[in-house]
């Protein structure tokens, strides 16, 4: 976004660079990010409130609606990824799969952002039920593993599974914070507000 | 250049992120609240939870009921709720943490467990009990639903002994649960559940309660009784 090169980085010397070091760099980046979100929803002393959006009846069903929209985001992901990697039989990928694949997880990468937010600043890293434990566990790691996802994805010549293995780890994740989350407000309080 | 877009991706969340961050940092403090109370008031209306408040009787309430800004940290309530002869409620917080106890001193009860943020209390317990009310320094007021029922309540602050007790056993096999609300004249509300981990757990009557030693005698079993206090922290 800044001063990051726009041209392409001519290859280091060392090539040999294993791809081992090309995953385990960005894994421990993306360890320091669930970290860091982790601590900062644990020490900083939940507020309650944040900047809310307007058109919701409250917070929890703003955040349920965009975690629901980042879910279905996701799915196209897998959908998407399925037809790339021509695991869906007699479909061919249409030129346009990439993009697809491309923008439906930056949408739904930027969904989940202002949820996670509200969920650090007002609520806080919680540990009082086993469904907030998870959430709250799993939160932080979604973010960590996306990190890991898209600094990975750029790195030539790595192993064919990591990709698939670590988007799936993502899908993963974030569906399980869907059900410790929106799924548990919707069916507490109603889908109807 | 493509090579790198998922940065610029991952730079654009992060860049929002902040954003967001500061924006919530600079917003006023008297905006509404986040508790899932302001979702979940069901104003004295029917059990569950799908009878919904248009928004202007949720945004009328929380104009009435301004979330205080003296909502404590640590409290304890306790009393009878509005009509009730026997049934009591008592709730516990514990920073962001809540626990609330509902009995009707037999068949009607529940446990539940949520938020304290701001003023307002969003907890939920088992077959659909849900509590929503507001706090602060002195007392605490809303609806709480459990088995079917739902009671309104308005209850203040209690000091030991009075607050919620609760002991857990295993007899031969079977798990029994009990809590009791010991209200400010002494008076006791408490149930007992046989096998709280059954789809729809019979609770009866819990036997009495001694305080002072912290045991209840069921039959020919001793119960060890804890107090839940958010203002020491016990039983969290």
């Amino acid at each position: 976004m800044t001063a990051e090169p726009t041209r392409p980085i001519p290859l280091p010397p060392q090539r040999a660079a294993s791809g081992a070091t090309k995953i385990v760099v960005p894994s421990l980046i993306g360890a320091l990010v669930a970290l860091t979100l982790g601590i900062y929803g644990r020490l900083h002393h939940p507020t309650g409130i944040a900047v809310n959006i307007a058109g919701f009846s409250s917070p929890g069903s703003v955040k349920s609606w965009l975690a629901t929209a980042a879910t279905v985001f996701a799915v196209v992901q897998v959908g998407s990824a399925l037809v790339m990697y021509g695991k869906v039989p007699r479909v061919a990928a249409p030129s346009w799969i990439g993009g697809l694949h491309r923008w439906s997880g930056r949408l739904a990468f930027l969904l989940a952002v202002p949820v996670a937010i509200h969920c650090l600043y007002a609520l806080g890293f919680q540990t009082y039920s086993t469904r907030v434990l998870v959430h709250s566990l799993l939160g932080c790691a979604f973010f960590g593993a996306f990190t890991v996802k898209m600094l990975i994805l750029p790195k030539r010549g790595l192993p064919g599974w990591v990709l698939p293995v670590v988007g799936a780890l993502v899908f993963t994740v974030l569906v399980a914070i869907w059900f410790t989350s929106a799924f548990w407000f919707f069916s507490t309080f109603g889908i109807k507000r | 250049m493509k090579r790198n877009t998922p940065l610029l991706t991952l730079l654009t969340g992060g860049a929002l992120g902040i954003a967001l961050l500061i924006a919530s940092m600079l917003a006023p403090s008297s905006k509404t609240p986040t508790s899932y109370a302001a979702a979940a008031t069901t104003p004295s209306s029917t059990a569950t939870a799908v009878a919904l408040p248009s928004p202007s009787t949720a945004a009328s309430r929380s104009q009435t009921a301004t979330p205080s800004a003296n909502a404590p940290l640590r409290a304890d309530y306790a009393g009878r709720v509005k009509g009730g002869i026997h049934a009591s409620v008592a709730i516990s917080i514990h920073g962001t943490q809540a626990i609330a106890y509902a009995c009707n001193g037999s068949s009607v009860e529940a446990w539940l467990k949520g938020t304290a943020v701001g003023g307002r209390l969003a907890l939920t317990g088992k077959n659909g009990a849900v509590l929503t009310a507001n706090y602060d320094s002195r007392r605490a007021f809303g609806d709480v639903s459990a088995d079917g029922v739902t009671y309104s309540f308005s209850v203040y602050t209690v000091k030991k002994p009075s607050g919620l007790y609760r002991a857990i056993a295993d007899v031969r096999g079977a798990t029994i649960k009990a809590g009791w609300i010991v209200l400010p004249d002494g008076t006791q509300v408490g149930s007992l559940e046989s096998n709280p981990g059954a789809a729809a757990p019979s609770a009866t009557g819990a036997p009495a309660l001694d305080v002072a030693a912290g045991t209840a005698q069921d039959g020919s079993t001793v119960l060890h009784v804890t107090q839940i206090s958010g203002v020491t922290g016990t039983g969290f």
